[in-house]
């Protein structure tokens, strides 16, 4: 069942915003993706969690499309609801067009997507945020951060220990401090020749003294991209009939595995339209480029085309695809998703007004671009923390991502870690041989970004083993096991799926029949008759046509009680031994992984045989673990070699240390463990 | 009833170290040998042993013992040769697994036969660089010195696998892998481009049908290679040695000397030798393969230049270059001539495998012979030095002797100069390539996620000859060729 959420905003707001209280474990700054994300997600871990926004109501918005997933994000999105995130269960309630890209294309890169009412969208998050306990929302815009000095005992060279806001004196402190501002930092809003400070219109920009702390105070690296936003048409100019209609699926596939149906009926779901550009829609764009500052200062733009201006130009004399997104169930407004451009809006309606379905189209908001700072993310450790800044975590665009998907997965992250922190527990990675976020952050933290970094499946190189179907195995077990990010409720319900998952496949194992039998009782699959021997249900499963439910009608009293996860299943039977296949490859990054290098390694003075080049490399990007060094550009296997020895004789000096204080024979133990442990990049 | 435990593989967790590749090399040296040893380690070694040696399953030689059998192919069962076996159970072996040596005649052609066969059985794969020492030092089985040694000794196995591999990619087969490489590398893209994008952008169905009869065009072509007896190329066998240095500094005089006939054309005119003259020379029983190439100066001439292009592609391929400078062009001090030497090999930049010869002491007077031998004896950051006449042939005999112990060294190492392995491997990759492209086919209807998967695999195995290709790079191509929104 749905869980049914009953708004009940603002009065409980007011009465938290009224909360004295200068004092808790992690303040998380922004109200986005990856706000909520952080802060629902510390919370759950157990932190007194403060979320500082500008405008509360503005919590959950959808600032760009009004859609939830896809392929790839739709991967994250199932991830952060595994590990008992907020956004896959605000798009079961606010979906209101349901599909599964790739339908066609195998399992493992299927898509869940939804277009989405952004009022309620924006409703599920406010509410559920209310409702979290340990959770308290403030309005305010941040001034600074407050830096000391750092704690000796950990790496780093500042400490972050709270937050002031703009007119307030006093300062709030907090363990932990996530920031999730997003295209705020030093942002611009661009249209036509006009630019104004900014990071969303309508919005204002937020405090120059955050930016100053980030670059001056706390000296990171930053660089600047941008972004934009196509611009809100009228759905009552829009004619439909001359754009092909694109209905919903007929059943809507929930993202969340708590949720077994939809707010949305089938029935009521919207339909999406879709549509084409025209030459002249080419010509408007041409003739007019000097009058668009935003796309004359792209000097090194990305490689793929997020407005129609770079469209038309990197592939001119072709036709672009523009789709027609309803904006919810009771706005007037469609949402023309690939007309991202920051035009002057007397030429973006003519541009808009050359595309047939939109040749009387009236523009309710102009499209608009944003330019903002994002912190290089080589800054960070896997956990999201600024490596030399104790206490601060970042999450979202600030890190260099572009989308909501990539944006939420970040938050639960940072506020995972930030709470873990503030909780005196230690900080904890998500690794990419068991997540699209483990790939997410990996790719961040140890490649760093030179376009806004969006979410592809051809990122992950365990693509078959991980797919949206199995996320709460792989996710869930571990959130509560290991991470205190997911509730018992969940927990208990992952725990059923896996032992009833294990008993099917032993009796889909165990179940089996000579050849000639199956023919007979599944006539119309051809089962190659030369196979000598039974053949297992298993066996019959790797039949593309084969499903369980066949199965069940010939074993019906083994099968039935399995006949909720069929499709699981299936699934299960064809990936499995391909999973099985990439098992050792995965197994090699994970003992990699466990083996930290130190933050504070001096890559320049370590005596062991290390080229130049590799030093520079290892010093510039600072590899988290031996797992991460492995994969940076120019290492070599025998560098590696040289730094796992010298991990190794590091932590022979430690435990002999503790060898002296505890029990030695222990400590003996574990080094011969670390030893045994230690393995090697081929 | 067939009863089946149920692993935990659902978890998606690991379940723990999984059982390992087996790997084998030649751990032998060449030249002056008559047997040859191939190991192999790893859970398959008593597979390759039973079906390699003709054992029957389950009844395997007594440990450690060795055996006289013959060996044979496992598919054609053709007999390559008679050598002795031995069988090592883990953990009582060298690299802690299950170990098999399999001692055999020493020639290239049985050697060839052999570790073909062997790449052939399945789970078994050529060794990487330092794999064996690696496995060995995971099972605790090396002291510490050893431990210590082991990363000069992966790049020293490196460099000599990289040398090695790179003679052979240089050729028309290299271009023919790489171009191979190239055409899957597109063939994924548009694949992925296809997953990740078609739903979305407008991506053309034809893309597949394209990438369909590219992959059944790449599979025909890499059989039939595989097929092909002739294997493309002789290959050329030997320690290779490359005499480099500026022009007229001697380096064919150098080159006629030690093959005693006047291999090379030698004059007075700086930029006589304009080609590669490569000779195979016997040195103290261990093959060599000795090039004089043109000397490296800036020419205008077409014809040099492209002399000089190849001198430079030759000496990176170099196991050990003899950097030849004329002395009578080095400072008489001791200190100014050392500086001039450390420029000179700065500029010509021959491999860290190097012996420096100061050629032409007959036109010098032997004080500063003498004082240039002791003087730069002491100097650090210079390779090793001999100082002779081909003229006159004084110092030759030193240098012999110099040249000897290097090459002796160089042959010590079973990786350099040793083409069959190179072969060997680039044969095992080239067959797990093709078979992985079998796997696009099996899927393509059925699920594109898994024949994707297939051509990913191909080009890891196909990259591990041709170097690697990362995520990047597909969506590279996939940029460039595709117009992708946000």
């Amino acid at each position: 069942m749905l869980r049914k959420k009953v708004p009940r905003l603002l009065q409980v707001f007011k009465r938290t915003s009224h909360c004295d209280r200068q004092q808790y474990d992690v303040i998380v700054v922004g109200g986005g993706h990856a706000g909520t994300e952080a802060a629902a997600a510390a919370a759950r871990v157990g932190a007194r969690t403060l979320l500082v926004t500008q405008k509360i109501q503005t919590i959950g918005a959808l600032s760009c499309n009004p859609s939830l997933g896809g392929i790839g994000k739709g991967h994250l999105v199932k991830e952060v609801d595994a590990l008992d995130g907020v956004c896959g269960r605000a798009g079961d309630w606010a979906g209101i067009h349901f599909s599964i890209l790739n339908r066609r294309k195998g399992p493992a890169v299927w898509g869940p997507r939804a277009q989405l009412d952004r009022q309620l969208y924006r409703e599920f998050i406010q509410s559920d945020l209310l409702s979290t306990p340990r959770l308290t929302v403030w309005e305010g815009s941040v001034e600074e951060l407050m830096v000391e000095e750092p704690n000796p005992e950990k790496p780093g060279r500042h400490q972050v220990t709270g937050i002031r806001l703009a007119n307030m004196e006093t300062p709030i402190s907090a363990r932990s401090v996530v920031l999730t501002t997003g295209t705020f930092l030093s942002g611009s809003l661009f249209v036509g020749q006009t630019s104004s400070p900014g990071g969303r219109i309508g919005d204002a920009p937020s405090s120059a003294g955050l930016s100053h702390t980030i670059r001056e105070r706390l000296g990171l690296r930053t660089g600047r991209l941008r972004t934009g936003t196509p611009p809100r048409v009228v759905k009552n100019s829009v004619d439909v009939s001359l754009a092909k209609l694109h209905p919903a699926d007929l059943n809507p596939t929930p993202f969340s595995f708590i949720n077994t149906q939809t707010r949305c009926k089938p029935e009521e779901q919207l339909p999406c339209y879709l549509t084409f550009t025209t030459p002249a829609v080419e010509r408007v764009v041409r003739e007019n480029l000097h009058l668009n500052c935003h796309i004359q200062q792209d000097t090194k733009g990305p490689r793929y085309c997020p407005s129609i201006e770079s469209r038309v130009l990197r592939f001119p004399g072709r036709q672009h695809q523009v789709w027609l997104e309803p904006e919810g169930l009771t706005s007037d407004l469609l949402y023309p998703q690939g007309l991202s451009t920051t035009m002057p809006p007397d030429v973006q309606l003519r541009l808009l007004r050359e595309i047939p379905a939109l040749h009387k189209a009236e523009i309710h908001t102009p499209g608009y671009g944003v330019q903002y700072d994002f912190v290089c993310p080589t800054q960070l450790s896997p956990a999201l923390q600024v490596k030399s800044t104790q206490g601060l975590f970042l999450a979202g665009q600030i890190n260099g991502t572009t989308g909501y998907e990539e944006a939420a997965a970040q938050g639960l992250v940072a506020g995972l870690n930030a709470a873990r922190s503030a909780l005196a527990m230690p900080t904890v990675m998500l690794s990419r041989t068991e997540s699209y976020i483990g790939v997410l952050i990996d790719d961040l933290v140890s490649r760093g970004v030179t376009e806004p970094y969006r979410m592809f499946t051809s990122r992950a190189e365990f693509r078959a083993s991980l797919r949206p179907d199995n996320a709460d195995l792989r996710l869930t077990l571990k959130g509560f096991e290991e991470l205190g990010c997911v509730s018992s409720e969940r927990y208990k319900e992952a725990v059923r799926v896996r032992d009833t998952l294990q008993d099917a496949m032993a009796a889909l194992q165990s179940l089996s029949a000579l050849p000639h039998i199956w023919k007979q009782k599944l006539p119309n699959i051809e089962i190659s008759e030369n196979k000598s021997g039974e053949l297992t249900c298993m066996n019959l499963l790797l039949y593309n046509d084969v499903t369980i439910e066949m199965l069940a009608s010939v074993f019906p009293e083994s099968l039935s009680p399995y006949m909720e996860f069929s499709q699981r299943l299936k699934i299960e039977a064809v990936y499995r031994p391909h999973c099985d296949l990439q098992k050792r490859e995965m197994a090699r990054i994970q003992r990699e992984e466990t083996m930290l290098l130190p933050e504070d390694l001096d890559y320049f003075s370590l005596p062991v045989s290390l080229s130049q080049e590799v030093r520079e490399i290892l010093d510039r990007v600072r590899p988290t673990t031996l797992g991460a060094a492995t994969r940076l550009e120019g290492m070599t296997p025998a560098a590696t070699v040289n730094l796992l020895n010298y991990v190794r004789f590091s932590n022979r000096k430690v435990s002999k240390i503790h060898q002296k204080e505890t029990d030695p024979k222990k400590a003996g133990e574990e080094e011969d463990l670390h030893v045994r442990n230690a393995s090697l990049r081929q | 009833m067939k009863s089946c435990r149920h692993s935990s593989s659902l978890d998606g967790a690991s379940v723990g170290m999984a059982d390992a590749d087996t790997i084998f090399a030649l751990s032998s040296g060449h030249g002056r040998c008559g047997v040859a040893v191939v190991r192999v380690s790893g859970p398959a070694s008593p597979t390759a042993l039973s079906c390699m040696a003709g054992f029957r399953r389950g009844l395997m030689p007594p440990p450690r013992t060795a055996v006289l059998r013959s060996i044979t192919d496992p598919h054609s069962n053709e007999v390559l040769d008679r050598g002795l076996v031995l069988w090592f159970p883990g953990p009582h072996s060298f690299s802690g697994e299950d170990s098999v040596e399999f001692h055999i005649h020493g020639g290239p052609a049985v050697i060839t036969s052999v570790l073909q066969a062997l790449g052939s059985v399945p789970g078994v794969r050529p060794a990487e660089a330092g794999e064996f020492t690696r496995r060995a030092f995971q099972a605790g089985k090396l002291d510490l010195t050893e431990v210590e040694g082991l990363g000069d000794l992966i790049h020293a196995e490196t460099e000599a696998q990289r040398r090695q591999a790179l003679r052979q990619m240089s050729g028309d087969l290299g271009r023919l892998y790489q171009a191979w490489s190239h055409r899957m590398k597109r063939c994924l893209a548009h694949v992925e481009a296809f997953i990740d994008f078609s739903e979305d952008e407008l991506i053309d169905d034809g893309i597949l049908t394209e990438v369909d009869r590219t992959v059944a065009q790449l599979q025909a072509e890499m059989e039939q290679h595989l097929k092909d007896e002739r294997r493309g190329e002789r290959l050329r066998t030997g320690v290779q040695v490359v005499i480099a240095g500026a022009t007229n500094a001697g380096k064919s005089s150098l080159l006629n000397t030690l093959c005693q006939r006047p291999a090379a054309i030698v004059s007075p005119i700086p930029g006589t030798t304009r080609d590669v003259v490569d000779t195979a020379l016997d040195i103290g029983g261990f093959p060599v393969l000795l090039s004089d190439t043109a000397g490296l100066r800036d020419s205008s001439d077409l014809v040099e230049r492209e002399g000089i292009r190849r001198a430079v592609e030759r000496l990176e391929q170099a196991d050990l270059t003899l950097m030849v400078v004329d002395c009578s062009h080095i400072p008489a001090d001791v200190q100014p001539a050392a500086s001039f030497l450390r420029e000179h090999l700065h500029k010509l930049m021959p491999s860290d495998q190097c012996l420096l010869v100061l050629n032409k002491t007959d036109l010098i007077a032997d004080s500063q012979r003498e004082k240039l031998a002791v003087g730069l004896q002491s100097v650090p950051g210079l390779p090793p030095f001999c100082l002779i006449s081909c003229q006159t042939h004084q110092g030759l005999t030193d240098f012999l002797t110099a040249l000897h112990s290097r090459v002796k060294t160089l042959c010590g190492n079973p990786l350099s100069g040793s083409p069959t392995l190179t072969q060997a491997r680039h044969r095992t990759h080239l067959q797990r390539s093709v078979a992985a492209l079998a796997q696009y086919q099996r899927y393509r209807d059925a699920d594109l996620a898994l024949a994707a998967e297939g051509v990913r695999l191909a080009l890891t195995c196909l990259g591990r000859i041709t170097g690697r290709v990362g995520a990047e790079e597909i969506l590279d191509i996939i940029f460039k060729d595709f117009c992708i929104g946000k």
